[in-house]
């Protein structure tokens, strides 16, 4: 499993079960070898394998993106079994590559996908939430000054109109032939980003968590807990969680 | 950049409040500073030097805070407030070495090998030490799955699951943070390695292509495997442990049962394809087998009790395997001949057999015994090879001070808050 989503509403987590092409739904207070509520899977949902989720609740939308699929598919919030998406963005004109995070401002009407390319772009996507097929997106938000080289998970803050992003970064490097090789980029330092949900192009972050006092390394994913105003990060590497306690980030951001 | 490091000056790796998936988290300083695990390092995995005091392989020394400057960028190097990690190594796989007495176990945590004492013992603090440990950004070792063991060459093979993709060679004496003997460039996602001295090969099972891919023993760095098994006749899903059999020349494959179409084309061949989540099952091939091989045997259905199996052992004098039953935290025996939905000749589970979510298990048919590594225990639990139900162990190794919890993050992807239970959600 490589992402999860929790639904306040209707008390429910959504995981993506990347290895068996499905979406399991469980009850909040799940525990234990418990049962999915609902599963959706099956030829007709187009899942290849689903790497992120998130949940639509105001829409009533389950959003799912895909690394290999190269998409966002979207399902209806209760959907179960073997069901086709309401709407599918994929193509070349999308930008999208291996999605690797989603999130959604349904504030604004939008979907938020972070994207790793080999060969093209990485960084993140925005697009209208009802955009459906071969759709260029409204906004990329990429290139050097972004400092977004590897991308993870992605979170909206939607009543601050902020988008936060697990930049994972740090690349294998580890050369056998060196006396004495290392597995980590140590100039490729991972962190979380924070822009403004209006951001495009190579716009560089309006907050960071970055550096050896953070102990991030491999940062995979993020969450906020706005009312406490942390931010939580789990790191892939060093198999730990990190909370921080930002204020800050909860307020608007001048640039 | 300064302010946080000064605001919370205990260092990241010093604060373990430990924690299973489901994790409840408030917003209490005082509490996570007071933790009992505050002052405590890693044990097991002693720091070579300064640069590994904090958390083993995972900070090289160059990084700096300058190095992390963003120019006037809010926010910065920020020391969290609370941390969740554990200082203590996860024992991942495991395998007995009769004829050196020597106990290998991979930790999957922190990425290095321990080397026990097969007489081993726990010291008065109630841990056991490793005779040897090898761990270190030099030692390319990463999030470490399966091991295997060549007693008569005196060599290590470490397979590197999810992140790394790389198997590492060390020699038997390698100790702390060394460079492997030889390398060799693995697929994603490859978990278990078996070795069969006979061919003169190795097998590597990988989870996320359902395949076994075989090199010669000597392979080195990006190689080409001498044989590919993979297709839907091979019956492969979500492949982990793996056993390379030079008695009768066979591979035996312990399966989860997970599977997905890798791309659209591969979805829309023949009948439209969807994922589907099999029953798990024991796969067993011709040494030989290649491309879309059938298995000649398959172990498979509701009376084998197979739950989530991880790594296999071969008891080639009493024509046994053993599976680590994860789920539902259970050793189960077959006959070498056992197929369809055989029930397991023995049985190892209940409360007092000390087995919390096994992830290795070997046999040592020499000394009569079996071993065992658990996930959710800092323990590996030592059983007669013929016991069966729920039994005592013979011994218990600890790699913590007994009690400490086992945090259980193996390469967490992603993380959600549960806002109604002030809870945090992690997935593995």
């Amino acid at each position: 499993m490589h992402g999860i989503a929790y639904d306040a509403v209707h008390d429910e987590i959504i995981v993506p079960v990347h290895l068996a092409g499905a979406v399991l739904i469980f009850r909040g207070a799940a525990k234990g070898e418990e049962g999915p509520i609902r599963m959706i899977q099956g030829p007709q949902t187009q899942i290849l394998r689903p790497e992120t989720v998130t949940v639509d609740v105001p829409h009533g939308e389950i959003i799912v993106g895909e690394d290999g699929g190269k998409d966002i598919l979207v399902f209806r919030r209760d959907a179960q079994g073997d069901v086709a998406p309401l709407r599918v963005i994929r193509g070349p004109k999308t930008g999208l590559d291996e999605v690797r995070g989603v999130a959604v401002d349904p504030a604004r009407n939008l979907i938020v996908v972070s994207s790793y390319s080999r060969k093209g772009t990485t960084g993140v996507f925005v697009f209208d939430r009802t955009d459906e097929g071969d759709v260029l997106p409204k906004a990329v938000i990429s290139g050097p000054k972004t400092g977004i080289r590897r991308i993870r998970q992605v979170e909206v803050d939607s009543d601050r109109g902020k988008i936060f992003v697990a930049v994972k970064n740090n690349s294998e490097s580890y050369r056998f032939d060196e006396v004495s090789p290392s597995p980590w980029n140590s100039a490729e330092l991972g962190f979380i980003g924070v822009w403004d949900i209006a951001d495009n192009g190579d716009v560089p972050p309006r907050a960071v968590i970055k550096g050896p006092a953070s102990g991030m390394v491999w940062p995979a994913g993020v969450a906020l807990n706005p009312r406490d105003r942390e931010i939580y990060t789990i790191d892939s590497v060093r198999n730990g969680m990190s909370i921080f306690s930002v204020p800050e980030f909860f307020h608007a951001i001048p640039r | 950049m300064q302010r946080s490091i000064e605001r919370w000056a205990i260092p990241t790796c010093s604060i373990a409040v430990l924690i299973l998936l489901l994790v409840g988290l408030k917003g209490d300083r005082a509490r996570s500073l007071s933790s009992p695990y505050r002052n405590m390092e890693i044990r097991n995995a002693a720091p070579a030097s300064e640069e590994d005091a904090c958390s083993s392989t995972m900070f090289p020394s160059s990084w700096t805070a300058e190095a992390s400057t963003l120019g006037d960028t809010p926010g910065g190097d920020i020391v969290p407030v609370r941390s969740v990690a554990d200082p203590y190594p996860s024992l991942h796989s495991v395998v007995v070495d009769p004829e050196n007495n020597r106990v290998l176990m991979s930790d999957s945590n922190r990425g290095g090998l321990l080397f026990y004492d097969r007489l081993g013992a726990n010291g008065p603090s109630g841990v056991a030490e490793p005779v040897t440990q090898v761990r270190g950004p030099s030692t390319g070792m990463m999030f470490v799955a399966g091991v295997a063991l060549d007693p008569a060459n005196h060599e290590i093979f470490a397979v590197n699951n999810d992140i790394g993709d790389r198997m590492e060679v060390f020699p038997y004496d390698a100790e702390g943070n060394v460079k492997p003997k030889r390398i060799l460039f693995v697929p994603h996602g490859s978990w278990g390695v078996g070795l069969n001295r006979v061919r003169n090969e190795i097998a590597i099972t990988v989870e996320h292509v359902n395949s076994v891919v075989v090199y010669r023993r000597d392979a080195t760095l990006g190689e080409a495997p001498m044989r590919v098994l993979h297709g839907p006749k091979t019956g492969l899903d979500d492949p982990h442990g793996i056993i390379f059999d030079e008695k009768h020349s066979e591979i035996s494959v312990a399966n989860h049962g997970n599977w997905a179409p890798l791309t659209r084309e591969e979805s829309l061949e023949g009948e439209l394809k969807g994922g589907r989540f099999d029953l798990p099952s024991i796969t067993t091939y011709a040494g030989e087998a290649n491309k879309d091989s059938a298995p000649v045997r398959r172990i498979q259905g509701k009376r084998t009790e197979l739950n989530w199996p991880m790594g296999m052992s071969l008891d080639a004098v009493h024509d046994e395997i053993a599976v680590a039953s994860y789920g539902n935290d259970s050793i189960l025996i077959f006959r070498h001949t056992d197929q369809g939905d055989a029930a397991p000749v023995r049985v190892i589970h209940g409360s007092r057999t000390g087995i919390a979510g096994p992830m290795g298990v070997s046999i040592d048919a020499k000394n009569d015994e079996i071993w065992v590594t658990n996930y959710r225990e800092h323990t590996a639990v030592v059983f007669a090879r013929t016991a069966e139900g729920n039994v005592a162990p013979k011994r218990i190794l600890r790699n913590a001070p007994p009690g400490t919890p086992a945090v259980g993050f193996g390469n967490p992807g992603a993380v959600a808050y549960d806002s109604k239970r002030d809870q945090i959600l992690v997935p593995n």
